[in-house]
């Protein structure tokens, strides 16, 4: 009887978990094949097989190694600017970010790419109709600017609060020259 | 374990509901409104960027997945880290045999093998998985300068997922089963711990491999961590009100949870959820997309 019991309790407690991950979406069968799949071809990589587009980045050979984050920091507009609170958010090599915060809340994001890194980054700048000082400056989606300096650092403003002329106030803010002697 | 798992999976394989889900949410009261269950990469990268064109979310997780899959980049050691703080103690299939009572979980048999630790190994756990948190956060976001300066700098920033992580261990590590003088409690048994009592940590065994130098500079890094960040743990423990009695009625509003022994019920929490991971994936895809979005 106990048993009986036992058994019964645990279906009804398995098909309420069902039940309720099928509510929840959670039947992975049902899903559709994500986005991010498109550029695996089914037939030649099993399934969870790391995508074309998810290969490391691997620098052409013909691009110099790029450098160190932290060969960037100092070219960041200083702490305290506009009465903002600077907070450098990630340093890895060829990159360097850091946030602006105004009243505790976040403002914008800036940061410095060597291209080295993500070369076909790049090309877009030969579509670029305005400039900062010499450097190309175009915008990217609807809430980044962004210039290329020596044809190679990528300094970007991000914001989801500025409009492009406040981020190109804030990118020309950076230390351009000191950037372009690197 | 996640080497081989694409980031949008990770992000795709996390729950949309479950324990782990429905505790976080019960404590958002702590960090109200900081943190959102965002499960796919697309999700996230919206959330990180604001942008909406599709062909330019695409490019930007594009890259996050290629960064992702870069070891050297560090990412997904920052993965591996949150998911073995969290994969102790685990019972297979308590997840799956989870049932409703009503609004909350109930794990039917498995109570009885839910087993309290004694007071020094929550304390040495605490602190492992909090030397865990600093070294991840070095790995997601590089090491600007000494590691435990900067990190602890970084707390006082922390937000969304990182800072609903941070709330959810004061609760559920630190608060629930050593009470309200939880740093006095870690610090004075780091201090008194051999090295053989840690090196003998099944936390610490499973990621010293990730923690710089030998087993005396781990646990000197480990003893470092925990004091110089006490003081922000101290100001946000009481700024928030975090206290044994709101964080284990809370708990209870989720979990079916058969004795009110705080030790018993944070052996629970421990042993049925897994919020580390949960949103230390989240912690890792949000820093990729920004990098991401900073790179193309």
């Amino acid at each position: 009887m106990l048993r009986v019991r036992y058994g019964w309790s645990l279906f009804l407690g398995l098909a309420f978990a069902v039940a309720v991950a099928g509510c929840c979406g959670g039947s992975s069968e049902e899903k559709k094949p994500s986005r991010w799949e498109t550029k695996t071809t089914p037939s030649a990589q099993p399934s969870g097989a790391i995508t074309s587009a998810a290969k490391p980045p691997a620098p052409a050979s013909s691009e110099p190694k790029p450098l160190e984050g932290s060969a960037f920091n100092k070219f960041f507009p200083a702490d305290a600017t506009d009465g903002t609170k600077r907070v450098f958010t990630q340093e890895k090599t060829g990159y360097a970010e850091a946030k602006y915060q105004k009243d505790g809340k976040d403002l914008l994001t800036l940061s410095i790419s060597d291209t080295a890194n993500n070369p076909d980054a790049r090309s877009k700048f030969s579509s670029a109709t305005e400039k900062l000082q010499s450097h190309p400056m175009m915008t990217v989606g609807k809430n980044q600017s962004t210039i290329l300096v020596k044809d190679r650092f990528q300094l970007k403003a991000s914001s989801q609060t500025l409009d492009h002329e406040a981020r190109k106030a804030w990118l020309s803010k950076f230390d351009l020259t000191g950037v372009a002697g690197l | 374990m996640s080497d081989e798992t694409p980031i949008y999976q990770l992000l795709e394989q996390l729950p949309q509901g479950g324990a782990t889900v429905r505790l976080l949410q019960a404590f958002d009261y702590l960090v109200p409104g900081e943190w959102q269950n965002i499960t796919s990469l697309e999700g996230m990268i919206r959330s990180t960027t604001g942008e909406e064109d599709e062909s330019l979310i695409q490019t930007i997780g594009e890259r996050a997945i290629a960064l992702y899959g870069n070891p050297e980049e560090g990412y997904q050691r920052a993965v591996w880290l949150f998911q073995s703080v969290d994969s102790l103690d685990k019972l297979a299939g308590a997840a799956a045999a989870a049932h409703m009572i009503g609004e909350k979980f109930s794990f039917l048999g498995f109570m009885e093998k839910v087993t309290p630790s004694e007071e020094t190994t929550q304390c040495v756990d605490a602190a492992v998985k909090f030397a865990a948190e600093m070294a991840a956060y070095c790995y997601c976001n590089g090491i600007p300068g000494d590691s435990v300066g900067d990190f602890v700098g970084s707390l006082s920033q922390y937000a969304k997922e990182d800072v609903m992580r941070v709330a959810a261990w004061v609760s559920f590590d630190c608060v629930l089963p050593l009470g309200p003088d939880f740093l006095d409690k870690i610090l004075g048994k780091l201090q008194n711990v051999s090295l053989d009592t840690l090196t003998n940590n099944r936390v610490f065994q499973k990621i010293s491999h990730l923690l710089p130098g030998g087993g005396q500079e781990q646990k000197a890094l480990i003893e470092t961590n925990m004091q110089q960040s006490a003081s922000f743990l101290s100001d946000f423990t009481s700024s928030r009100d975090i206290t044994q009695n709101g964080v284990i009625d809370r708990v209870r509003s989720v979990i079916e949870v058969s004795d009110d022994k705080l030790d018993y019920v944070a052996a629970a929490v421990d042993m049925f959820t897994n919020y580390y991971e949960h949103t230390g994936i989240q912690t890792v895809a949000r820093r990729l997309s920004s990098r991401a979005y900073g790179e193309i």
